[in-house]
């Protein structure tokens, strides 16, 4: 894996070349458990047939002449030390196994996961909505630990309750070999089929639900434009219909799982094992005490057939998980890092040539019909240390520019410079440590400010730390919180504003000094104020090195020393203020409404 | 989910007696009456075959033992059919019986969830503010479903009780001595169980804690990747993530080790009554005061007698849980709506007059919002409502739509009392986007005829050409036919803006009311939203609360308010002459947004 940014030195490694040959590795490790599962599930089966074979020997004690009280009591000692013996240490070790297997498992594969998370590529966790990761990395986790306790489990205790019969039976007479067999043969085909039918069936449910959710959500949150619309009726009838659609496919599922044909084999396995047990009695093959031990037996087998009705959803849902977390895991990144790359200090001028890039999976080539295609034919220049304001509509490709910039993407024709360098050619890391980007949503940690302040240059001191903060134009609310510098963000009600998020953001990048800033700037001040504040802030952070400002901001954009008008991806205006005025009429309208 | 009650109530939640529950929740089965009798008549059914069976097989041995010499085939076969059509029997009534709950179950949870749908959206918009959406919404899904939990609980108990109450009374006609012996035990197997059902409540609570805190690092964790590898910390957020990741596997662990003890437990207690069994009976069989077939029957119907008992230690709080669940329905479809309509009848078309007269209005009684308000507004005027937060702005644009009751004066619509007016048709007239507008998931052009069904593709289409020559319309990737995704996500804010605005311009109401947004929107679109409001303000009576400087120059009149009161009025040029409180409020709202500040900013970079 040396595409890899981000290594963790362990003691084990994973086979990853399937889903189950992954879990079977991560199984690998904890033998010891597995032998514990695997032996208390055979232990406890033996001793649930033994109890059978006891109390047909209590029969035995009892329908002998004279009675043998010795042997009656014998036998129910027996029955209670081997229950006890089958419930405390067997069973309880079968599933304190599974649990610590599951448990283990759950905690290795989501530490794998979230390892090889932090060494994917940018472009990866850029392009990877968030919700996704978290889904993965909490329910699909749980999902794989689910399918060790209560799946695995119960599909190896109730396995050797179906094969205990079947080894235990002919040992009271070799015909009755037959009965268990016979069902054995029956189960698996019956149940295989069930499971068939409930998977479709069962997905339907879910998908109608989450339909009548959606229709339900949406009419709630938009209610203010329902009743303003005077549409109560209308969607009243849209939610009683997605109602009924649920309805249906829940009663489909319940038609399903009352034909639960595994139970009917059991009824007929237990009136045919009880007839041949008999006519074995009448021929005088066997005695009594076997026909109640022989259809003691048989009652071993409700087990495996009521854990037949969620255990082998439960593991086949696992393993579905478990796909998931390995397709996440194994998803290769295409940049490299460039490790011999250049290294040298940025001084800022940026160049696109003829740029074109889409957002495709896969290699195939852009293609102009193609909705994907984010950016064509762009080409523009800019020196270092000036200002360039880009502006459009969301979706022109604003955001696409600046992805490209500090090659979050790699382009798909033309050529992206920086200092006459293709961004290709720069190494990876040093290209991405001279280039900041501040985000329109900014992510802060569960820390202190000064923490989140210094994020990325753990060497900055307090006196660093406030310098850089009133540059930002943050120092005067830092302060005015309880703790100040200190305040731990998202405690005690400690939220910031957008604003406030954007200046500690903006802070941030006072300690790092990129030689290019990128700053996405569509937060909106409620009042003057605050505006001025940001600005201020943006102005101060833009000295001294090229910044690019995707902004919706007139100020901003009036004087910047360049403005790039971006229209479905393609560069529909370029150059200062004065000769947009007078090249572009849209450019013009925007500041024309404000002269009225 | 019954572990978290108590934490979701809501102020219009009541106390229903038990008596009027159960009768609520009966009128619910009321129609599938036939069904209930059929069910009721299966399980009994059940019962006695299950119980049936073991008699079967018991006096089977008993026969046998009594002529050893040469048993006759057909007994033997009789015996082997009777189990083997008992067994089939046993499978059929739970198939009919499932099959037909089933039945029962989806009905009443859909008439359920119809009626608090139906009744939902008919409360009115005061509900709205005060209670949390997804509180509602999880009573109209996860309560229900409790509720039909509950249910399906209830059958499969009460059949499991049915064979016990059958096996019982067969059981002390046989043995009143064994019987006893086996009831004896059973008081220690519930206690068990309801002790177990107390600890695993207490570490399933610490574990479902922990597992928030856990999730919500993980949480961070995640999300912060980016920004640790921007600047470079991966081994930090490494480590804090294998900190959570080690506590929560600790937590869980112990959770997990405590639920499972619970059937090894029973089972190895079970194992011992069992073997109580096996002696006591074993001797009374050998004293001959019960037969060994009897015996045999005692010792089976052990573990019949034990599941129920373990379902019944959980049964009581979960049907305490079904209840309240129904309660909680209950009350959302009974909340009462503030606003009343008297005499109620449908308003001609309107010409958008609105008229306040002293009226008196507040949210909670200690906050009087408005008092002896006084407008006049003639029709076909617009008019911006300015003012800081708290000043009633929205107050009295949600009285004009009746979303909330006032407590006093007047407020009439062309001279007629708002009170009169059938509300459904009353807001047919009105044209309403609120600050985060909303769409629906479906087209764009679905979008914009939501209020205006029936509008043909032409029309549409012609109107969306008449903002800023259809250029929004040809940015979108499939122009009007483009799916704006759930809650309008695929398109941008202003994006979302327009298409609201459009819906207004498709609809043409008599009143046009704005709740304008705050967000900051691209000046392309900004001026096409700018666009749109200008032309439905040509047609309708408009209120609008403004945030935009070219809203407030675009109006007749602007209202200025301080304290739920008119202080100012005028239009924007003659109040900035007057240098009062709308000059403040410019200062501080709308002066960046102003070419003079631009130019500003200017003259302070040189």
């Amino acid at each position: 894996m040396s595409a890899s940014e981000f290594e963790v030195s362990r003691s084990w490694q994973t086979n990853r070349s399937s889903a189950a040959r992954w879990i079977l590795s991560h199984v690998g490790r904890h033998g010891l458990f597995v032998a514990g599962m695997l032996v208390g599930a055979a232990g406890n089966a033996a001793l649930a047939a033994a109890m059978q074979l006891l109390i047909g020997r209590a029969v035995n004690a009892v329908t002998s002449t004279p009675a043998n009280l010795r042997g009656l009591a014998t036998a129910a000692g027996l029955v209670a030390g081997s229950q006890l013996v089958r419930g405390l240490i067997l069973q309880l070790m079968r599933n304190w196994s599974s649990e610590m297997l599951g448990q283990r498992i759950e905690r290795d594969i989501r530490d794998e996961l979230y390892a090889s998370l932090i060494g994917k590529s940018m472009s990866f966790h850029d392009s990877q909505p968030t919700g996704d990761l978290m889904a993965r990395a909490t329910n699909d986790v749980r999902q794989v630990n689910l399918m060790f306790n209560p799946g695995v489990n119960l599909v190896v205790g109730s396995a050797n309750f179906l094969l205990m019969p079947l080894i235990v039976a002919p040992t009271i007479h070799p015909q009755l070999v037959i009965t268990p067999t016979i069902y054995l043969l029956a189960y698996a085909f019956a149940v295989r089929n069930y499971l068939r039918q409930l998977r479709p069936a069962t997905e339907r449910v879910r998908e109608e639900f989450s339909e009548m959710n959606t229709t339900l959500a949406e009419a709630i949150d938009g209610i203010e434009t329902v009743k303003g619309a005077a549409q109560e009726t209308f969607e009243s009838k849209r939610f009683t219909s997605d109602v009924t659609e649920w309805r249906n496919a829940y009663v489909d599922q319940g038609d399903i799982e009352a034909r639960f044909i595994p139970l009917l084999l059991l009824g007929l396995v237990q009136g045919i094992g009880f007839f041949h047990s008999l006519l074995l009695f009448r021929a005088g093959a066997i005695g009594l005490d076997s026909v109640v031990s022989f259809n003691g037996l048989l009652l071993l087998f409700g087990f495996p057939t009521f854990a037949a009705q969620f255990a082998y959803s439960r593991v086949s849902s696992g393993l579905a998980s478990a796909r998931r977390i390995l397709e996440l895991i194994t998803f290769q990144t295409e940049l490299d890092q460039n490790v011999e790359g250049c290294e040298k200090a940025m001084e800022g001028s940026v160049r696109f040539e003829d740029v074109t890039f889409c957002y495709s999976p896969s290699d195939e080539a852009c293609s102009p019909e193609d909705h994907n295609t984010a950016l064509e034919d762009v080409t523009f220049h800019v020196e270092p240390g000036q200002t360039v304001a880009v502006v459009g509509q969301t979706g022109s490709g604003k955001s696409t520019v600046a992805k490209l910039i500090s090659r979050i993407y790699d382009v798909d024709g033309g050529r992206v410079l920086i200092d006459g360098i293709d961004v290709r050619e720069w190494n990876l890391e040093a290209l991405r440590r001279q280039i900041s980007t501040i985000e329109q949503d900014i992510f802060l940690f569960s820390r202190s400010i000064a923490e989140n302040i210094a994020f990325g240059s753990p060497d900055a001191d307090q006196e660093d730390i406030e310098e850089a903060a009133r540059a930002a134009q943050a120092h005067a609310f830092i302060t005015s919180l309880e703790d100040g510098y200190e305040t731990v963000i998202g405690e005690r009600g400690a939220t910031l504003s957008g604003g406030q998020r954007q200046r500690l953001a903006i802070a941030r990048a006072f300690l790092t000094e990129p030689a290019i800033l990128i700053l996405d700037d569509a937060t909106s001040a409620i009042d003057s104020e605050t505006e001025d504040r940001i600005q201020r802030a943006i102005e101060r952070a833009a000295e001294g090195r090229t910044t690019f400002l995707i902004t919706h901001r007139l100020s901003q954009i009036r004087w910047a020393d360049l403005i790039i008008v971006m229209r479905k991806g393609t560069v529909a205006a370029v150059g200062t203020h004065q000769q947009l005025m007078e090249e572009s009429p849209a450019y013009r309208t925007i500041f024309a409404r404000y002269e009225k | 989910m019954s572990l978290f009650h108590g934490l979701d109530r809501e102020a219009y939640d009541r106390e229903y007696s038990d008596r009027e529950l159960l009768r609520r929740i009966a009128g619910y089965f009321k129609p599938h009456t036939k069904r209930v009798a059929i069910v009721a008549v299966v399980i009994a059914a059940i019962a006695f075959v299950g119980a049936e069976q073991l008699f079967i097989i018991s006096r089977g041995l008993d026969a046998l033992l009594q002529d050893t010499e040469s048993i006759p085939l057909g007994p033997v076969v009789a015996l082997g059919a009777a189990v083997l059509v008992t067994g089939v029997l046993n499978w059929a009534g739970n198939w009919v019986r499932r099959r037909i709950t089933v039945r029962i179950i989806g009905d009443v949870v859909r008439a359920l969830r119809r009626d608090a749908f139906g009744a939902v959206v008919q409360h009115d918009m005061s509900f709205f503010d005060e209670f949390r959406s997804g509180r509602i919404i999880s009573r109209i899904t996860s309560d229900t479903e409790e509720f039909a939990n509950v249910v399906q609980l209830v059958t499969d108990l009460l059949s499991q009780l049915t064979l016990v109450a059958i096996l019982l009374v067969r059981l002390f006609q046989i043995s009143w001595r064994l019987t006893l012996l086996v009831l004896g035990m059973s008081p220690i197997v519930l206690l068990l169980a309801m002790g177990f059902r107390r600890v695993a409540r207490r570490v399933t609570r610490e574990g479902f804690q922990v597992l928030a805190e856990v999730n919500a690092a993980i949480r961070e964790a995640v999300t912060g990747i980016g920004v640790a590898k921007i600047f470079r910390q991966e081994d930090a957020i490494y480590r804090e993530f294998s900190e959570v990741n080690e506590r929560s596997y600790h937590v869980n662990l112990r959770r997990g080790f405590t639920l499972s003890m619970v059937f090894p437990v029973l089972n190895a207690l079970a194992g011992v009554g069992t073997a109580i069994l096996v002696y006591w009976g074993g001797l009374a069989a050998v004293n001959q005061e019960v037969s060994i077939g009897n015996w045999y029957l005692f010792l089976r119907s052990v573990d019949r007698f034990w599941f129920p008992l373990i379902n019944v230690a959980a049964f009581w709080s979960q049907f305490q849980g079904g209840l309240s669940a129904s309660e909680r329905i209950f009350a959302l479809i009974d909340a009462e709506p503030s606003v009343q309509q008297r005499k109620p009848r449908s308003p001609d078309q309107l010409q958008g007059e609105i008229l306040f007269d002293s009226v008196d209005f507040h949210y909670k009684e200690e906050e009087q919002v408005l008092r002896d308000f006084n407008l006049h507004i003639a029709p076909g005027e617009s008019l911006a409502l300015v003012g800081h937060t708290g000043a009633g702005k929205s107050s009295i644009v949600k009285l004009i739509a009746r979303f909330y009751e006032f407590q006093d004066g007047r407020i009439e619509i062309d001279g007629q009392a708002i009170r009169t007016f059938d509300l459904h048709d009353y807001r047919k007239q009105l044209g309403i986007v609120s600050q985060s507008p909303f769409l629906f998931s479906g087209t764009v052009a679905e979008n914009i005829r939501y209020a205006a069904p029936g509008l043909p593709d032409e029309e549409i289409e012609d109107l969306a050409r008449r903002i800023g020559g259809g250029d929004w319309v040809d940015t979108l990737p499939n122009g009007l036919q483009t799916d704006v995704g759930e809650r309008g996500g695929r398109l941008s804010m202003g994006q979302r803006q327009l298409v609201a605005l459009m819906r207004v311009l498709a609809q043409s109401p008599a009143i046009f009311i704005l709740d304008e947004a705050t967000a900051s929107v691209d000046p392309f679109t900004e001026t096409q939203i700018q666009e749109t409001i200008e032309m439905i303000l040509q047609r309708s009576t408009s209120i609008l609360i403004a945030h935009r400087l070219s809203t407030v120059r675009a109006v007749d009149r602007i209202i200025v308010l301080r304290e739920g009161r008119i202080i100012e009025e005028g239009n924007h040029e003659e109040l900035m002459e007057r240098g009062g409180h709308y000059a403040e409020l410019y200062d501080t709202y709308f002066r960046h947004q102003s070419l003079a500040y631009v130019e500003e900013v200017g003259e302070r970079r040189q």
